[in-house]
């Protein structure tokens, strides 16, 4: 291990002074630890160190050495190699190191390398009461975050059909992560564990669209998430779980009236009805549509529909 | 190894150039900042001593050694910034600070470090990340408390598939939020075993004066879902529509064919499954399940009923 740890610390030493794309052959050659005898020897300890450098998020190039474009070298810019400053405090340093120990993204404990890069802090870690894990695998959240960093087009695999989308941001809501981007046919939500087959275009590749709110999109409840003509819908929880409906809710309703026995009828305005039924039965017999007498129709037919 | 190689590397691109921009620093400092023992630091430099520019002599090697309780690193200047985050680790980083802010647990100055990570990672500003966990501040900071605590605590709960609510003494050992909800892991007194409660529906706690000894270890805080030999099994069969309960449950696909799905589901508790396939309505179809036919035709009933019909 030590001989590969000095050979890449030679040859980085050596990509972020040379400020100029080098052959694998000036490489071989010029830098210490590679064989010189052997080719094929060379080729798999070059090839291991250019996936370490890459591994480590070190931006390794390849780029022609010359004016025919039959060559190709590597490069590393010192300017993307290096840290962004970020002007961090010890304390903001320590909370973040406090933050990335109690959550978790895709079942795995993350932070201690990054928060390494950015200065150190002191690295111990206790039992914490309080642990948030927040899913998905994050390969695929931060391909996707680069990109929309960046703004590059993606393409993957969604359900079965494919979709180029312009991506706008991600947001984790209710224990899943979504993706917002724009389409052709306007703005639209995925969520991140259905996408497959990922891949990313060119930097620059579309212009992103100021009017799209990426929080903003991701706050609707199920029932407001249609383009349906709005109905004012009623709906009457028992008292028994009343003060749960209410938190469910997650906002204002139009009109809420608590009732002498302790049930409470609120009203909301509903433009995806399906979804609006599927909802209001996650309450079971604790909850009855009042009105508007479609809708309550519609739920009672559903019911009598089902299994 | 190639993990190995990947920490100790990232270990010392990010040690020295800690060390350079603060020269004469204490060994010790060094250790606790980068999680090194002395030993440790000692290997590395020494390591370093042995690397730097083609020509590979006196001058072109870098300096680094200890001498005094002080690290001394000189001629490295190529090293003098750590490698930037990657996407990964920056993404990661940040979504976690922001999900500690949108518990209501973070102080201002984590608000202040997600600001400034957030500004550094992607420059233009663009809200592009956002997390959203939905915190139960009152009941989550009474029961965090008690957890540091070792508090005993009561507390009225809803277990809404059977529309019941029962009052029960528990010890609490962690709040956390997994999928959208939040839990706390405790031993529950009253039924004697380790239970998982949804902070959503407990109503009330009360505080009582009585302390547990809480376990070693704990275990993982993780909404799992272990059949066990007791479970009622359904089999369903789910139109295109439904599919997505395929994600959400923890079922056993069995067959499928373009627009229909066939799984095997289990639960505890038959109103369970009755409730998901209410809620499916004409999407689904019970094909096997005795027990679970017998609560989708109570609950439909119960329900009916409700309407007046």
């Amino acid at each position: 291990m030590r001989n590969v740890l000095e050979r890449i610390l030679n040859l980085l030493a050596f990509l972020l002074t040379a400020n100029r794309a080098v052959s694998a052959e000036e490489i071989r050659h010029t830098v210490a630890g590679y064989d010189r005898e052997n080719d094929q020897a060379f080729q798999r300890m070059f090839s291991r160190d250019k996936d370490m450098l890459r591994r480590l998020g070190i931006p390794l190039e390849t780029t022609t050495t010359g004016s025919l474009e039959i060559e190709y070298g590597y490069k590393i810019d010192p300017d993307s190699y290096r840290l962004p400053e970020t002007d961090l405090s010890d304390q903001e340093r320590a909370a973040l190191w406090f933050a990335a120990q109690v959550v978790r993204i895709g079942g795995q404990p993350t932070g201690a390398d990054a928060i390494l890069k950015l200065g150190g802090s002191q690295l111990e870690s206790g039992l914490e009461p309080f642990a948030a894990n927040l899913g998905s695998d994050v390969d695929v959240l931060a391909d996707l975050y680069s990109a929309s960093a960046e703004h590059r087009l993606v393409s993957f695999h969604y359900g079965e059909s494919k979709r180029t989308v312009a991506p706008h941001g991600l947001g984790h809501r209710r224990g899943h992560w979504y993706l917002v981007g724009s389409t052709d046919r306007g703005t639209r939500v995925y969520r991140v564990d259905r996408i497959s087959d990922l891949s990313s275009g060119e930097a620059d590749g579309f212009v992103r669209d100021p009017d799209i709110d990426v929080g903003r999109e991701l706050d609707t409840q199920p029932w407001e998430a249609g383009s349906e003509e709005p109905v004012t819908a009623t709906i009457r929880f028992t008292p028994e779980i009343a003060w749960w409906a209410e938190r469910r809710l997650g906002r204002e309703p139009l009109e809420r009236v608590e009732r002498p026995d302790g049930s409470l009828d609120v009203s909301i305005e509903v433009t995806n009805r399906a979804a609006f039924i599927g909802w209001v039965l996650g309450f079971t017999d604790q909850a009855e549509v009042l009105g508007p007498p479609a809708l309550r129709q519609a739920i009672i037919e559903h019911i009598a529909g089902a299994a | 190894m190639s993990d190995r190689t990947a920490s100790r590397l990232t270990r010392i691109l990010a040690m020295l150039p800690w060390v350079i921009a603060n020269p004469g620093a204490d060994v010790d400092e060094v250790c606790e900042r980068f999680g090194y023992t002395r030993k440790e630091l000692i290997r590395d430099l020494d390591l370093v001593f042995v690397c730097g520019l083609p020509g590979y002599g006196p001058g072109d090697l870098m300096v680094a050694y200890v001498e005094e309780d002080r690290v001394v690193v000189d001629t490295a200047d190529y090293f003098a910034q750590a490698p930037r985050l990657t996407a990964a680790e920056g993404l990661a980083l940040l979504a976690s600070g922001m999900t500690v802010m949108a518990t209501g647990q973070g102080s201002d100055v984590l608000a202040s470090a997600v600001d400034k990570l957030g500004t550094a990672l992607v420059p233009e500003g663009h809200d592009i990340l956002t997390v959203d966990v939905s915190a139960e501040h009152d009941l989550g900071s009474v029961l965090r408390s008690a957890v540091i605590d070792g508090k005993v605590v009561e507390i009225v709960y809803t277990t809404l598939s059977r529309g019941d609510t029962t009052t029960r003494l528990i010890e609490p050992w962690t709040v956390f939020t997994s999928l959208g909800n939040w839990y706390v892991s405790a031993f529950c007194r009253t039924s004697q075993a380790e239970r998982i409660f949804r902070l959503d529906r407990i109503q009330r706690v009360i505080e009582t004066k009585e302390r547990f000894e809480p376990p070693a270890a704990p275990p993982e805080p993780e909404v799992r879902y272990t059949p066990s030999e007791e479970d009622v099994v359904a089999t369903i069969r789910l139109r295109r529509p439904a599919f997505w309960v395929s994600d959400y449950y923890p079922v056993e696909i069995v067959s499928e064919d373009g627009d229909s799905r066939t799984v095997r589901f289990s639960a505890y508790d038959p109103s369970v499954a009755a409730q998901l396939l209410v809620r499916l309505g004409g999407d689904a179809t019970l094909l096997e399940g005795d027990e679970v036919r017998a609560a989708v035709d109570q609950l439909r009933a119960r329900l009916l009923a409700r309407y007046s019909l």
